[in-house]
């Protein structure tokens, strides 16, 4: 009797968990607010042309590399993945994204992409992704607020204590947070970008790595150097010793908090990347005044090295993002139809005018529109002495690591128990001898 | 032990258990899930990388470090001080005075302060983060009401007592649970025994201690129990308004997991952290189920 009534509820259950597994029916892709415009473009154009439905995963550019990774790795990921370029060898070598070579051979506008710049999206010899964008760094300043300090303009500083001056005079002339630096876990890749490597490059001679966070001939992480102890020297000057800027703002503000205080001039020198001068003002172009108007609000100046002899003059490393093909999708053909939409020569090209985006593809870096672009000229001017990231699998981590590290640094630990820490952690993960220290 | 069911169970006993099977199910889904926390703590499973497919076992490595490294002892101390002063100084006492206070009061009054307290507690997070946001900056709400009329320089409240403002949030967010426990318990110590303690000359202080108190002591033991469990692992009202920030000040132990696991990649790490947060909430709750106990 009770041994009937177990088989038959088995049974119901066993019909009930058939009917609730997935049906791939439509395409579906991840991406977050930044980038809307150029998805949401080429999904409409894909829509049109084929008469499918794309279910859009739109999520707030706060936290979305995290949702990235528990999606990827519980495997509810969309069929279409918008990915930081970083990230891509750390997810092809887990088998989450699928390799497009094949298929990629038979686009006809696979050409336009050069060898270098496809390098963000590959992972042992296979391209995984196409890029969206390439950007260099840079510190944007309020120019009203150096008028209010009687800093001249233009601002070219040469060393980090002409930073740290101009800072000073923009605190004493009122302007509360002077210098920010991204700081802290929150500002997640921002932190190690827009910061500690922007400073890093910049703090000793550029022989055998001693300016980066890993020694890439030798295949071992740095756990200690004297420029990694010279930057969070600066991150200590700047937030903790001369407190010219709070670091509640890494932590308190999100992106559109960011953009008003740097428009409004309580940000006085902002270290960030060439997107912003459009995403000052909400990265999709709609609310953007003129470039005129633009330039009477804000400027920006390279990154100086930190002014000892034999460092670099002006520092930069280049990111960007890509968006790639989930190695679950259902359809890998039409999963590559939708990627070739959004980044169709047209599509892609208004997108990349528009927001003013370094250039990935030869036809759109010389097409008109983008070169008569006096903005794009000059940032790519910057370019041409640049460095990516140590994308190999571990950066990630490591590069949580010296985000936690500068947080350590807001808190008002010294810089010794600070390098100790980040040191013993690397030795943790990657084992001691793949961490190296330099003296 | 059969003679004392009752003839209607025993003859029914097939159509129980198959009632008894979505909770049967759940129990099993929980165990499951709690498992495998529990097992990934002691591997090096990661999110991403070569260690997500090939992860093997450590040991308890993942422990040694909760204690050798710096995160975990810190983050505790951090929820303590948050759990401590939100939950059972702020929400437990708070919520009982109120109860105590508003006993006299009917009518549009008390309907009037419920509502307000009510509206705190049914706010979403999300949506209370973004009010408390707006109060507290530079600009806000208490700077223009309290702290300029005063004289004083607005200050961003946020950024210089984080944690005070985090804690002094929750308790605002989750007094309305205690006031509504605790009104419901002060309404079941029986009058009479009020009436007896004040013809034998109690004063108001000594009813409360000597005679409601210990009267309420199983509802102050539940009370307690849920307030310290949901405060020890809570996340998202101080996620959302400060990120565990500034540095690591109101880095609270659910915060500190989620950046081991999610932001780090160490999932197994992050599974540590939760077995070892998952012990001490346990410990303080077996600590609470005695004092629900009658004493003999």
């Amino acid at each position: 009797m009770l041994k009937r009534h177990l088989l038959a509820a088995t049974a119901a259950a066993a019909i009930l968990a058939g009917a609730a597994a997935p049906v791939f029916a439509d395409m579906s892709i991840e991406y977050m607010d930044s980038f809307a415009p150029l998805v949401e473009s080429g999904v409409a154009n894909y829509e049109k042309a084929t008469g499918q439905k794309v279910n859009l995963v739109r999520l707030p550019d706060d936290g979305y590399q995290n949702r990235v990774a528990l999606d990827l790795a519980s495997g509810s990921a969309p069929d279409l993945i918008l990915v930081d370029s970083f990230l891509v060898s750390e997810y092809a070598g887990t088998n989450y994204l699928a390799p497009l070579d094949d298929m990629l051979k038979g686009w006809d506008q696979f050409k336009y992409y050069s060898k270098g710049l496809l390098d963000v999206a590959s992972y042992n010899g296979h391209i995984y992704g196409l890029p969206t964008d390439t950007d260099v760094r840079m510190l944007w300043y309020n120019r009203a607020d150096f008028a209010k300090a009687g800093i001249s303009e233009p601002w070219t500083p040469k060393s980090w204590d002409d930073i740290i001056a101009a800072a000073e005079k923009l605190k004493a002339a009122g302007v509360p947070d002077a210098f920010v630096i991204p700081a802290g876990t929150k500002q997640e890749e921002a932190t190690t970008m827009q910061g500690v490597y922007m400073a890093l490059l910049g703090a000793d001679k550029p022989e055998g790595d001693r300016n980066r966070l890993r020694v890439r001939a030798d295949d071992k992480w740095i756990g200690d150097s004297p420029a990694l102890r010279k930057t969070l020297a600066l991150y200590k000057e700047v937030y903790v010793d001369k407190k010219l800027a709070d670091g509640s703002v890494n932590y308190t503000l999100d992106t559109a908090g960011v953009n008003k205080a740097m428009l409004d001039g309580t940000f006085g020198i902002y270290a960030s990347g060439s997107w912003q001068n459009a995403c000052f003002w909400g990265c999709d172009g709609k609310n953007a005044p003129s470039q005129a108007d633009r330039d009477k609000l804000v400027a920006w100046t390279p990154w100086p090295g930190n002014g000892e002899p034999g460092n670099k003059t002006t520092t930069n490393i280049s990111g960007g993002w890509t968006i790639d093909i989930n190695a679950k999708t259902a359809d890998k053909d039409a999963a590559f139809k939708l990627l070739t939409s959004i980044f169709d020569e047209k599509n892609f090209e208004d997108w990349t005018v528009a927001n003013h985006r370094m250039a990935v593809r030869s036809d759109v870096a010389s097409s008109a529109a983008y070169s008569a672009d006096p903005y794009l000229a000059k940032a790519t001017a910057l370019a041409q002495d640049t460095t990516g990231r140590d994308t190999v699998p571990g950066y990630q981590k490591v590069s949580a690591l010296i985000q936690q590290a500068t947080a350590e640094i807001l808190d008002g630990k010294s810089v010794d128990d600070v390098v100790k820490e980040y040191h013993d952690a690397l030795v943790d993960e990657f084992g001691a001898d793949k961490v190296v220290t330099l003296k | 032990m059969a003679s004392q069911t009752s003839p209607w169970l025993r003859s029914a006993r097939a159509p129980m258990l198959i009632a008894m099977l979505p909770a049967l199910l759940m129990i099993a889904v929980l165990i499951y899930l709690t498992g495998w926390a529990i097992a990934y703590s002691f591997t090096n499973l990661e999110l991403t990388g070569v260690n997500s497919i090939n992860w093997r076992w450590i040991g308890f490595d993942n422990y040694v470090r909760l204690f050798t490294r710096h995160g975990f002892l810190e983050s505790l101390w951090v929820t303590v001080i948050f759990t401590f002063f939100s939950a059972i100084v702020g929400q437990s006492v708070f919520g009982f005075s109120l109860a105590l206070a508003l006993r006299p009061l009917y009518g549009v009054g008390r309907t009037l302060v419920e509502a307000a307290l009510m509206l705190g507690w049914l706010l979403p997070d999300i949506v209370a983060s973004f009010l408390w946001l707006a109060a507290v900056s530079s600009p806000g709400l208490l700077n223009a009401l309290v702290l300029r009329p005063l004289g004083m320089q607005p200050i961003d409240l946020l950024a210089q007592y984080a944690l005070p403002v985090v804690i002094i949030a929750n308790v605002w967010k989750g007094t309305a649970w205690s006031y509504l426990l605790f009104s419901a318990a002060l309404d079941s110590v029986p009058r009479d025994v009020m009436e007896a303690a004040r013809v034998d000359g109690a004063t108001g202080l000594q009813r409360i201690f000597l005679v409601v108190l210990p009267m309420i002591r199983a509802h102050i033991a539940t009370n307690m129990l849920f307030i310290t469990i949901w405060t020890f692992t809570y996340f998202t009202l101080i996620y959302s308004l400060t990120g565990g920030g500034p540095g690591t000040q109101t880095e609270v132990l659910s915060i500190f997991m989620y950046h081991q696991s999610f932001g780090v990649g160490k999932l197994g790490n992050g599974a540590a952290i939760s077995v070892a947060m998952m012990l001490i909430v346990g410990v303080l709750s077996i600590f609470y189920l005695r004092q629900l106990k009658e004493p003999k």
